[in-house]
């Protein structure tokens, strides 16, 4: 299974904020994160710790939604500090390269901008539902059905594809394990050898996937459906609480100005 | 009443018929067994039952409306309720809740309504207190409870049902033959394909298919009298005769 931002059961008030909230708070956030200045970015630092604690996201929960992306963010870091020009700090004779003072700030200010997006991110997707954060977008995206954008069939896609993706998982894995009960290796061999396994592997998966769309299609007209406007289990509200955290959200975005405009 | 008139069927227009010349009437409330060897149509029987297929030749009535006729079309599948063979490509929603709410909704049925069908049709098949579990963790029993929760929001008139009992535990199994049997005592029709001679027992009638006819049909003891007939086709007669 994908563990990263995977959702992580919790009744606390991050949890129960409307979804709608919480995307547009997440891209307030990032915003923010982008054009911060250092000392700005210290305050974001600590915003998003806030709502780690307020969210009763354990430290582990954190790290373990940041380590697939621990090699980006090395990967970023180096890049930085190696290659960009300015006052030198240490040269790394006889390599054509040196660590500047400017490169290391840099590294530090893009690593931290990288973290920062993406554990925005994985806080809205572990403290929300799948189909809560996709109500929530359907829910945003519905003034925009006005020009044309279908929002109600682009929720239920991306519904389907967060329902289907485990049981595409578990087809893969089927037909790995009945083609190497049949001798397949995908273990050994030279690279092109493997390339080829893994590859007769994806005709049968593709296959499998289309006949379940068709069965799956066949359902969905048998329970009625049809493309047009439906109605939802839930209507989302905004309640109290999802306004004061809008107003938390904005007033310190309007701090952040506020301490930019003093400087 | 459902009426099936003079069915023809074939997939391709080159390719032979499926079926050939199926008659017959559903009666509101009554509980139909449908069985016959693989390959016989069964499945392409009733799937023209809510108008996923439409005859060649030869029509399919629902309470008076002609499948074939696409203004009626919304009415026939809210009417007869489909359980596909396998659940898990009839479950849509990510949660237990919303895929059974995924029907109402298309109704365009007010929030609180849906809510009210939800809980209804989870209790109906006891799963209440699971509406929030995610449908991919659910059981092979718990899916096929859940596509079943899934038909009845719909507030049909009659449910077909493709081998509901198929790859289920014997507890799991009873228990979706217990709501099937309890279904028509509330007004709802049952169409069942079986294979397991002992899941037809509680029906009022048996349809006997071989490929692509009505072979027999009558209650379950009218049926099972023709053991000859029924191993002839490759049907075994439960012991008894069928009789409970």
């Amino acid at each position: 299974m994908i563990k990263l931002g995977q959702y992580l059961p919790g009744d606390t008030i991050v949890h129960r904020l409307d979804p709608r909230v919480k995307i547009a708070s997440v891209v307030a956030l990032s915003l923010l994160i982008l054009g911060a200045t250092t000392p700005e970015s210290a305050l974001v630092s600590i915003f998003l710790a806030a709502v780690v604690l307020s969210a009763r996201l354990s430290l582990a929960q954190v790290a373990a939604a940041l380590r697939p992306i621990v090699f980006f963010m090395a990967l970023l870091f180096f890049v930085h500090l190696l290659f960009t020009g300015g006052k030198p700090l240490l040269s790394l004779a006889p390599l054509p390269l040196m660590i500047t003072r400017e490169g290391l700030a840099q590294g530090i200010s893009v690593t931290w901008q990288f973290a920062g997006l993406v554990l925005g991110g994985a806080i809205l997707t572990m403290t929300t539902l799948p189909s809560d954060l996709v109500a929530g977008i359907e829910r945003l995206l519905r003034p925009l059905a006005k020009v044309g954008v279908p929002s109600q069939e682009i929720a239920l896609m991306v519904a389907m594809a967060l329902r289907f993706m485990p049981m595409i998982l578990e087809e893969y894995e089927r037909i790995r394990m009945a083609q190497m009960a049949r001798g397949a290796d995908f273990r050994t061999g030279s690279l092109s050898q493997r390339v080829r396994a893994v590859a007769m592997l994806a005709v049968p998966l593709l296959l499998a996937a289309f006949r379940r769309a068709d069965e799956l299609a066949l359902a969905m007209e048998a329970r009625g459906y049809r493309r047009g406007p439906r109605t939802q289990l839930r209507e989302l509200k905004l309640a109290g609480r999802d306004l004061a955290a809008l107003a938390v959200m904005a007033a310190f975005a309007l701090m952040l100005f506020g301490t930019r405009a003093v400087s | 009443m459902i009426r099936v008139e003079n069915l023809i069927y074939r997939y391709e227009p080159e390719a032979p018929d499926v079926l050939r010349g199926i008659s017959l009437t559903i009666e509101e409330g009554a509980h139909t067994a449908l069985i016959g060897p693989n390959g016989c149509g069964k499945t392409t029987l009733i799937r023209h039952l809510n108008a996923l297929l439409l005859p060649v030749a030869g029509a399919v009535w629902v309470d008076g409306m002609k499948t074939a006729d696409t203004a009626s079309l919304r009415e026939i599948r809210r009417l007869v309720g489909m359980v596909f063979q396998n659940p898990d490509s009839q479950i849509v929603g990510m949660t237990v809740e919303e895929d059974v709410a995924f029907g109402p909704g298309n109704l365009g049925l007010p929030s609180a309504e849906i809510r009210r069908r939800v809980d209804d049709c989870l209790k109906a098949v006891g799963m209440t207190g699971l509406e929030k579990r995610n449908t991919h963790t659910l059981s092979g029993g718990e899916k096929r409870l859940l596509s079943l929760a899934g038909v009845l929001a719909m507030d049909p008139r009659y449910i077909a049902l493709d081998e509901p009992t198929a790859y289920l535990d014997p507890a799991a199994k009873q228990r979706v033959l217990d709501i099937i049997r309890r279904l028509p005592g509330e007004g709802i029709a049952i169409i069942h394909i079986a294979h397991d001679m002992r899941d037809v027992a509680g029906a009022d009638r048996v349809l006997v298919m071989d490929q692509g006819r009505l072979l027999l049909a009558g209650t379950p003891a009218e049926v099972f009298r023709n053991a000859e007939l029924l191993t002839s086709v490759g049907l075994d007669v439960p012991p008894g005769g069928g009789f409970k």
